[in-house]
């Protein structure tokens, strides 16, 4: 971070100076003159604690100064940075090394020092729930400094460092309400993103304090840290990135993926076990296939999860395929009625939802295959083809390339077209004429519905459309069907802004047509008489 | 075995006579005496050339290669087995032949002028006895003679008959005459004779170039002396005609001159009649009494000068050719033809309509962008077919539309009228007064009486005048600036009330109308795009505006729009686009106005439309997208789905947003529907329960147009809710009426159905007032209705009585009775371009062996003559020496004899 080193630079650097041209009296008197500046005083005093012990007690003043918080909000910093650097240096020293002999005053002194660094790393934790997002983030590289730090010179245990000591509590205080979710972000991307341990060590703190804590921040925030992690090892040899340096046994548990994934495992199972809110469901569907999922050593731990997803309805049950439909695709695993489930997403939302392209993209891989029956085929045709008579056009330039593409596939459906032989042989045998439509559209399951005897009536009423290139695109299903598939893609983003602007960004080539006729009245009724018809509108409006 | 070659050639010989016995001297004597003899040797030569080709074996060529017969049927026909056995030897011989008649000529009359063409009978033919040619030259004689009509008779002029000199003809139409035509000779030549002459020299060159031409092919390098000579004779020809100009326009001046001397002299005849006779001389006849005679004519007569007279005419001349009067007009149809000519026109319009409605059969391929622009070819197309009627385009245009007093052109003609009004001095032309009943209307509404009586007064002189009701405020003035951006317009306009707003916008459309000032028309038209600008900007404004105004302002777009199509559509593009992107689910009132303008503006039927699409589009939008909070929220959607219905009324297109906005708009007015009634089959808003209507319902009025406007009582305005139920029970009427032939009409209706009913039970219909019960059941019934028509008409589906696809062969195409000599390439151009390519070749090929067969000929010809020269000279040269041996040997003898003498004297 820039900003820190920039704070340790010129502290080393005056150092230097100082060193150099030892105290004197000008630089002296220079210090004194500039003693209000706050920069000064810290450095000052960060000086003096390093020269001599003596001078230890200054650690309290510092630590004052980050007491005092919000008044001089420079100095806070200040000092944290400088007490983090005394601390370094200090443990670098090993003066924080506990002797021999226990009873020595040396003993005492360690002590004594030990207990101001445990007093600083609460200061730290404290100054991590600022309201400012510029100190959190200075906070949490000391933090992180000192974890570093007193991994290497301390002699700490592993479980020591990563269970019980700092760390545990800078997780805990991350997860907390007041830490900014920028802060969040940063500590996944600078530290469990880079460092292979950091991660491992994240995924088991947040299981086991998720699994305790199922307070709504605490689950929320949980939430966040794990879905910003983005790197998924795949390898073995990809384990190579440390903190803190490689443990030293070869057998590590740090090397194995198996361990990594299966702490990401329990980390995310003892989330998913929460009540989740609505929007929480959705981000975590949202990241099933990519993010989630790839962690997982036993995926069908998911299932229940998206299978509850599923049933909830409505967007959330739609976001849920795709997390199912990677299931089964990867993991092999089998989903009873899972076409029924699918029938039963297509409702009244679905060519409305923001998610239509997610959907069709899925509905099209789902419905590939060429073995599926075909009066299922056909009630995903015809359910689809009625709503398209109340779905805007974005929606219908979905629908219609994707009945082609079906009816292509499954020429026994096409009977929706075209229906000649049929209706002979009904006359024929003089049989009860079934006028409307035999299509059962509240038939849940896709195999009863009958659609295979109803017609695609509504695309088309559709070639009737108000928009040119709806009415066009409607009208190929009434063409031969030459082309051999149409490609979904270029149909699936579109909505009123972009095909608006698809249609005013043009600059008119030549004079659009004019009406030859001008009327004589337009918000006015014609006289009696004057033989001219009213406009819809003046006949439903008054205009004063 | 047969007999040898020596043996064949002496049976052969002997059969033909040419041996045979020894003849005696005294047959012989008999035989030359009576002529046998020659005959005889004639006989003997043929049969001897027959025996040699019949001995030749080189004489008979057989066809080089044979093909067996299978494989061609090029021996099929006569032509080509005509041609199997070919005798090279005779085709060269005929070659060599020709070629010594025409070349051989040539080259020998080579840089050779004149000649003698011997004309006499059978001269150079041998067959012809002197029995023959005596009788020949009778004939000819007699026929001459009877041939003769007359003397004068100068169709078939003799040669005798001819002008001679010496015995010479002096026509040049003899081939073999050489024209000793010298340029110098022509000065003195009278006019008559020089224009003679000139008729006959082109034919002269004529020939020469023919000529020319045949003798290119053959004689190569003969070619560049004679185009010498050609270029020099046109320059001669140039420098004649010239010459020939000059002289008679010298000689016509000269008469001329005459003529006047001529004139003064008989001027002066009077007075010396006078002097000779004594008597006084009378008084001159004043120019004034000589009233039938052009004055200008007289002034000529009077001696005015005569290439200022011809300078005068000629300007008379140009001023008459561009007079307008000159011009023929157009007929004056009686009523029955004009109005038959009026509905053939409409009729026209209308179908050019329809075919933009249905759009244009696209391919299958329809991704929206080659679609439209599909659709932009074909469109271009149609403009093209419609530039017959465009209208306002120019002066033309204006005038047809004058003529034709269409009641639509009124714009137009009043247009025309007001400039007439205001600047043109001229007088329309008489159709004015038919016009007056037309213009009526805009007579008065836009111009005040006395506007319209002040014809011929300049717009100056008006601005100090005193205007009577002039303006609302009566301070209105005539003159103003054409804004050219909207602020300029609200500058002026921020003096006047809106009422007058018309008038002034008709009066800067007079001021700058496009046949007063070039510049004007791109005023205008940036004056156009200012009003369209100034439409949306009016309703916006706390003060509403009257909506006739509006309406006017509208109608005056609309007229301008057919004379500035491009400035104008591109405002109205413009204000969709800021309503698009700034504001698209909050449109102002304003933005309503703009879009009920294009309603009437552009033909909303069109299947694409530049603007009309994109204004479709905005205002289903606003309709899918915009989840109404308030009653004013619901009045302007109610009112965007009025438009919709309205765009619509000719193509009946569907409109899913329209279904949707107006189902759940009658939702969420409807008193005491239970929400668990669901059943839409599009998303559901819980809109603000405030919108009910609540039970008390007053009297049913109709919704204002400012209604849209945010109000403060707004959701409680109970009124409001009842009319805008009303409004939408119509509405839903007319969507029935729109809609009833879909074949999706059920399923679109049914929710919409299933409302009314509910609407019209219990609770919900005893809190309607009995209006709009009274609606409501009637809609209700007919939808009904039109829902068991429609369930009743369905059938399935039979989209695809395609002629089924033939699958591409790849088989090739097998022709019976295959011929290799014809081609048969599918492509006919391609087809008869490779005849003719295959004819040029063949004729080059074979110009090209012609050429190199006359080049031998011309070697061999000049190689004989070498031969002969030098023979020629060898023999004259052994002559000469021999000759002077013989003399010299006399000389010798002499000599010798001398000697021998001497010595013999000795």
């Amino acid at each position: 971070m820039p900003g820190i080193v920039g704070g340790l630079e010129p502290g080393k650097k005056r150092k230097r100076k100082d060193e150099v041209s030892g105290n004197s009296k000008k630089s002296r008197t220079a210090l004194k003159a500039r003693e209000p500046d706050p920069q000064e005083e810290v450095l000052g005093l960060e000086q003096k604690i390093l020269e001599s012990r003596t001078n230890y007690n200054s650690i309290h003043t510092l630590l004052d100064h980050i007491r005092v918080g919000g008044s001089a909000e420079e100095k806070d910093i200040l000092a944290a940075v400088a007490l983090c650097r005394v601390f370094c240096r200090l443990m670098a020293a090993g003066n924080l090394n506990k002797p021999q002999d226990k009873a020595s005053n040396e003993a005492t002194i360690v002590q004594w020092l030990r207990e101001r660094l445990q007093d600083y790393e609460n200061r730290l934790l404290r100054l991590l729930k600022d309201e400012d997002a510029g100190r959190q983030s200075t906070a949490l590289t000391l933090l992180m400094r000192l974890i570093k730090e007193e991994a290497t010179h301390l002699n700490k245990s592993e479980e020591a460092i990563w269970r019980h000591g700092l760390f545990e509590k800078l997780l805990r205080t991350l997860v907390e309400d007041g830490v900014a979710e920028d802060t969040r972000v940063e500590f996944v991307e600078k530290y469990v993103g880079e460092y292979d341990e950091v991660r491992y060590y994240t995924f088991a703190r947040l299981a086991d304090m998720s699994s305790k804590d199922p307070s709504e921040p605490v689950v929320q925030n949980t939430l966040s840290i794990l879905s910003a992690v983005e790197t998924i090892p795949e390898q073995q040899d990809e384990l190579e990135n440390f903190y803190i340096g490689p443990p030293s046994k070869a057998k590590h548990e740090l090397y194995s993926l198996t361990a990594h994934k299966k702490q990401a495992q329990k980390a995310w199972m003892a989330l998913l076990r929460h009540t989740l809110t609505k929007a929480q469901r959705k981000s975590i569907l949202d990241l099933m296939s990519h993010r989630i999922a790839p962690w997982f050593l036993k995926p069908e731990l998911l299932l229940d999860f998206l299978t509850d997803s599923s049933n909830i309805g409505g967007s959330t049950s739609l976001m849920a395929l795709s997390g199912l439909f990677y299931l089964m695709q990867h993991k092999n695993l089998d989903y009873p009625q899972f076409y029924q489930k699918l029938y039963s997403l297509l409702d009244a939302q679905i060519l409305h939802s923001k998610h239509r392209s997610r959907f069709f993209r899925l509905l099209e891989t789902f419905l590939a295959s060429t073995h599926l029956p075909a009066a299922l085929v056909a009630s995903f045709i015809k359910r689809l083809s009625r709503l398209t008579l109340y779905a805007p056009p974005s929606g219908i330039v979905v629908v219609v390339p994707w009945i082609y593409n079906l009816l292509k596939n499954h020429p026994s459906c096409t009977f929706m077209i075209h229906r000649n032989s049929e209706l002979d042989k009904e006359e024929d045998e003089g049989g009860p004429e079934r006028h409307g439509d035999p299509f059962r559209i509240w038939e849940s399951d896709p195999m009863e519905t009958d659609a295979i005897e109803s017609s695609l009536w509504e695309i088309h009423m559709l070639q009737t459309h108000y928009h040119p290139s709806v009415a066009t695109i409607a009208k190929i299903i009434s063409e031969q069907f030459t082309k051999q598939a149409y490609n979904l893609e270029d149909f699936l983003d579109h909505s009123y802004g972009t095909m608006l602007d698809a249609e005013l960004e043009k600059d008119i080539k030549r004079a659009p047509e004019i009406e030859y006729e001008i009327p004589k009245k337009i918000f006015m009724k014609h006289e009696v008489g004057s033989g001219k018809e009213d406009g819809l509108v003046v006949k439903l409006w008054s205009f004063n | 075995m047969p007999p040898s070659q020596l043996q064949m050639l002496k049976t052969s010989l002997r059969e033909q006579g040419v041996v045979g016995p020894q003849k005696s001297k005294k047959q012989r004597k008999q035989a030359s005496k009576n002529g046998a003899l020659k005959e005889s040797r004639i006989r003997r030569n043929a049969a001897l050339q027959g025996i040699r080709e019949q001995f030749n074996p080189f004489e008979v060529k057989a066809a080089s290669k044979t093909k067996y017969d299978f494989a061609s049927n090029k021996n099929m026909g006569g032509r080509a087995a005509k041609g199997a056995i070919s005798r090279p030897g005779v085709t060269k011989g005929l070659g060599e032949e020709n070629r010594r008649k025409t070349l051989l000529v040539e080259m020998q009359r080579r840089k050779k002028v004149g000649g003698i063409l011997d004309r006499r009978f059978g001269e150079n033919d041998p067959t012809m006895t002197p029995e023959e040619k005596a009788l020949e030259r009778f004939v000819k004689e007699k026929q001459r003679g009877s041939q003769k009509g007359s003397l004068f008779d100068l169709e078939d002029a003799e040669e005798d008959d001819k002008l001679t000199h010496f015995g010479q003809s002096l026509s040049f139409d003899r081939p073999d005459k050489v024209d000793d035509f010298y340029e110098a000779d022509l000065g003195g030549s009278d006019e008559d004779g020089a224009d003679g002459f000139l008729e006959e020299r082109p034919q002269k060159r004529r020939r020469l170039s023919d000529t020319d031409k045949t003798s290119e092919a053959s004689l190569d390098e003969g070619t560049n002396t004679r185009a010498e000579i050609r270029k020099s004779k046109k320059e001669v020809m140039e420098e004649v005609i010239a010459k020939s100009k000059l002289h008679k326009y010298e000689r016509q001046q000269a008469k001329e001159d005459d003529d006047d001397l001529r004139a003064e002299l008989d001027k002066g005849l009077p007075d010396l009649y006078a002097l000779m006779s004594g008597t006084p001389r009378q008084a001159l006849p004043s120019p004034a009494t000589n009233v039938g005679m052009n004055p200008d004519r007289l002034a000529l007569l009077n001696g005015k000068e005569c290439s200022q007279a011809d300078k005068e005419y000629d300007e008379r001349l140009r001023q008459m050719a561009m007079d307008q009067r000159a011009k023929p007009t157009t007929r004056t149809l009686p009523e029955e033809e004009q109005l038959q000519q009026e509905a053939t026109r409409l009729k026209e319009l209308e179908e050019q309509r329809l075919r933009r409605m249905r759009g244009e059969p696209e391919e299958s391929e329809s991704k929206a962008k080659e679609e439209v622009q599909g659709l932009n070819c074909d469109e271009d197309r149609e403009q093209d077919e419609e530039d017959n009627f465009g209208l306002g385009s120019g002066l033309a245009g204006e005038r047809q539309s004058r003529e034709l007093r269409v009641e639509d052109e009124d714009e137009f003609v009043i247009e025309d009228n007001l400039i007439a009004s205001g600047s043109e001095l001229e007088i329309l032309d008489a159709g004015e007064s038919d016009e007056a009943d037309d213009d009526q209307e805009f007579v008065q509404g836009l111009l005040s009486k006395e506007d319209a009586g002040r014809k011929g007064l300049s717009f100056s002189k008006d601005e100090s005048g005193v205007a009577r009701a002039n303006g609302t405020t009566g301070d209105l003035a005539y003159t103003y600036r054409c804004p050219e951006t909207h602020d300029d317009l609200l500058d002026i306009t921020r003096a006047i009330a809106v009422e007058d707003l018309e008038t002034v916008v008709q009066r800067i459309r007079a001021l700058y109308h496009p046949k007063l000032a070039s510049e004007n028309k791109a005023k205008l038209g940036r004056f156009a795009t200012v009003l369209v600008d100034h439409i949306s900007y009016l309703p916006n404004q706390p003060e509403l505006p009257p909506f006739a105004v509006l309406e006017a302002l509208i109608r005056h777009i609309h007229s301008l729009v057919k004379t500035f199509p491009e400035e104008t559509s591109r405002a109205f593009r413009s204000h969709l686009k800021s309503l698009h992107e700034e504001r698209p689910t909050t449109p102002t009132p304003g933005d309503l106005v703009i879009l009920t303008a294009i309603a009437s503006i552009f033909p909303t039927s069109d299947h694409f439309h530049q603007i009309v699409t994109p204004a479709m589009l905005c205002m289903t939008r606003y309709l899918g997208q915009r989840i109404p909070q308030s009653l004013s929220d619901l009045a302007t959607g109610t009112y965007l789905v009025t438009l919709c219905l309205q765009y619509q009324r000719l193509s009946k297109r569907y409109i899913p947003e329209v279904v949707n906005y107006v189902s759940s708009t009658l939702w969420a007015l409807s008193p005491g529907i239970s929400k668990q009634a669901r059943i839409r089959p599009f998303p559901h808003h819980s809109l603000p329960e405030s919108l009910r209507l609540s039970s008390a319902s007053p009297e049913s009025r109709r919704l204002d147009f400012w209604d849209v406007i945010p109000g403060q009582d707004d959701d409680t305005n109970e009124s409001l809710k009842v009319a805008l139920i009303d409004t939408h029970i119509a509405l839903i009427d007319k969507m029935i009426d729109l809609w009833a032939d879909k074949s999706a009409f059920c399923e679109a209706f049914a929710t919409i159905y299933i409302q009314l009913q509910q609407l019209g039970q219990g609770f919900a219909f005893g809190s309607l007032n009995t209006t709009t019960r009274k609606s409501l059941r009637e809609t209700s019934e007919k939808l009904n209705q039109h829902l068991q028509q429609s369930m009743a008409a369905r059938v399935p589906l039979r989209l695809h009585n395609h002629k089924s696809l033939a699958i591409k062969t790849f088989i090739p195409k097998f022709e019976e009775s295959y011929n290799p000599d014809k081609h048969y390439d599918p492509d006919r151009d391609r087809a008869e371009m490779s005849k003719l390519k295959a004819e040029h070749k063949h004729e080059r090929k074979g110009a090209l062996r012609e050429l190199r067969k006359d080049a031998n000929f011309i070697a061999r010809e000049s190689l004989r003559e070498k031969k002969e020269r030098d023979s020629a000279y060898e023999k004259k040269y052994k002559r000469l020496v021999a000759e002077i041996q013989g003399e010299e040997g006399r000389e010798a003898k002499n000599y010798e004899r001398e000697k021998r003498m001497r010595k013999g004297r000795k």
